[in-house]
């Protein structure tokens, strides 16, 4: 039975986490000047970084412009060190065209792309660093990237995943466990809103406890929410203090 | 209103800077961005190292394979380098394949782990004729601001020091091979090469470590390889000439940034070891 080694009787994860209890964030915005915004974070040890750029004139064929609503082009890239087998294409292969497809459609519902008809939004991806949780970190970086570039949009995203094991529902698992074969629910939510945006499930879960799940996922992105909006909040107020001492002084 | 004029006529008001010895981020001609090195950042990689140089951000990250070496070198390990400039580092580029620049750069890494020998192909042999070691290395440039090139040598030879493969046996009888992670042997990197990047201004002014905007206005480039007091290899891709004097210059310039960056790495690698 996958769940045996991965939670133990006292109740701890396989890296000595509480059920409930989400990976270490650390993030960054602003940390490129050539993107028009740019993020960096790290989920427990995925690291992964975020650079949007635009809105600015359709590249490539005209054609692909859409006549009422932005065009939101998305780029999701592993690096060939981030996993711990080499990757031999850092993009272009199913799984991270899937990926690149899924955070499109994310992004495509919150930007308020109604205001920039006719051209272009690039948001990029590259995980550094791949232990679990990619797309979940992948959307929140994006997210953090959009903020620092002024994107307007309608919340936050955010996403974390969930499972379920042994009667416990766990959040925000790591690689070791997202491959252990049990079911997995990734949800990308708008926090303020109470709204899902994205959601996944795959492997088998019964109905009964999906709900259970879901909610406690619900719960994490919330708590993810609060750590990064402190943080951009903080970084806002002591942004508007400098500017105040600039022009007042 | 600089703005402008900067925008309508950028050669102009760059010489305006140089005029008075000065460039226009405040830097004096023969002088480096602040360089910022990180060894170690990713656990996944075998081998890994970051740099800002200024701006320009580029990602290293060594990762090992095994194969089969070449029937008539079966000692010989393989270094199989790549430079990656992507659309996420500069509006510049686009998505698709390695454009020309990504692809010149991959070349020039590959020749200097080639001439300057600082990995022994030899050191990869794990058993002659049968099994060696393969070290992708795989750089990636997170932010382009002009300099690839050099942010690219410190960050490839940063990330080889910091390699360490596992010890590895393979079985005389039955071919299988096992590998141990819990012993890991570091590297033998035998010297410490730095490149030093340079471009001509107006066919004669030499302008050291050029930022995104000053390349755009080049009329030509050099690039000096030093090895503390060796000369490892120059690169002047056509452009502007140069006399013999600016050639010495540049080679004194990077002697000297050879030794900066030489004692920036020991630095921090004592300072992770620690």
């Amino acid at each position: 039975m996958a769940g045996m080694e991965l939670l133990s009787d006292q109740g701890f994860r396989i890296d000595g986490r509480k059920p409930h209890e989400l990976r270490r964030i650390r993030f960054k915005k602003g940390v490129f000047r050539q993107a028009d915004g740019s993020a960096y974070l790290e989920q427990g040890n995925t690291k992964v970084l975020a650079a949007v750029y635009g809105p600015h004139e359709i590249r490539g064929s005209r054609g692909k412009a859409l006549h009422d609503k932005l065009l939101i082009n998305c780029q999701y890239s592993m690096a060939t060190f981030s996993t711990q087998d080499r990757k031999r294409r850092p993009r272009g292969d199913r799984k991270a065209q899937e990926m690149t497809s899924h955070l499109k459609q994310t992004f495509d519902a919150v930007v308020m792309t109604e205001l920039f008809p006719k051209v272009q939004l690039d948001i990029f991806v590259e995980v550094l660093q791949s232990d679990g949780g990619n797309y979940c970190a992948s959307v929140n970086a994006a997210t953090l990237a959009l903020v620092d570039a002024g994107i307007p949009m309608k919340d936050y995203v955010i996403a974390c995943s969930g499972s379920h094991m042994r009667d416990t529902p766990i959040v925000d698992m790591n690689h070791l466990e997202e491959s252990s074969g049990g079911a997995e629910v990734i949800m990308a939510i708008l926090p303020r809103c109470d709204q899902i945006v994205f959601l996944e499930m795959n492997s088998r879960l019964h109905e009964d406890h999906l709900s259970g799940v879901m909610d406690h996922v619900m719960v994490g992105c919330k708590d993810i929410f609060n750590v990064l909006n402190q943080q951009v909040q903080d970084e806002l107020c002591q942004k508007t203090e400098l500017d105040k001492i600039v022009t007042t002084g | 209103m600089a703005e402008q004029f900067k925008m309508a006529q950028p050669k102009e008001y760059f010489k305006k800077f140089l005029e008075n010895d000065i460039r226009p981020d405040n830097r004096e001609l023969g002088e480096f961005r602040p360089t910022v090195l990180n060894i170690g950042c990713v656990s996944t990689a075998e081998g890994s190292a970051l740099v800002k140089l200024g701006n320009t951000t580029v990602m290293c990250g060594v990762k090992a394979e095994v194969a089969q070496p070449d029937a008539d070198k079966p000692k010989d390990g393989f270094l199989v380098p790549n430079v990656e400039l992507s659309a996420l580092c500069s509006p510049s580029f686009r998505p698709g394949p390695p454009g020309e620049q990504a692809q010149v750069l991959s070349q020039n890494m590959a020749d200097l782990l080639q001439t300057s020998k600082c990995i022994n192909l030899e050191d990869l042999c794990i058993c002659p004729g049968k099994l060696v070691w393969v070290l992708h290395i795989d750089l990636v440039c997170l932010d382009y601001d002009g300099n690839v090139m050099d942010a690219c040598t410190l960050a490839l030879i940063s990330a080889l020091k910091n390699t360490s493969l596992p010890a590895v046996t393979v079985d005389e009888d039955t071919g299988d091979i096992k590998t141990d992670p819990t012993s890991l042997s570091n590297l033998p990197v035998s010297c410490c090469p730095v490149s030093t990047s340079f471009i001509i201004f107006d066919h004669n002014v030499l302008l050291v470590d050029p930022t995104n905007e000053e390349e755009r206005l080049a009329t030509g480039a050099v690039t000096v390889v030093v090895e503390g007091e060796n000369l490892v290899s120059i690169y002047k891709p056509g452009g502007s000439a140069l006399t013999d004097d600016q050639i010495e210059t540049c080679i004194d310039r990077a002697v000297e940034r050879s030794r900066e960056a030489s004692k920036l790495i020991k630095e921090t690698l004592y300072s992770i070891d620690r």
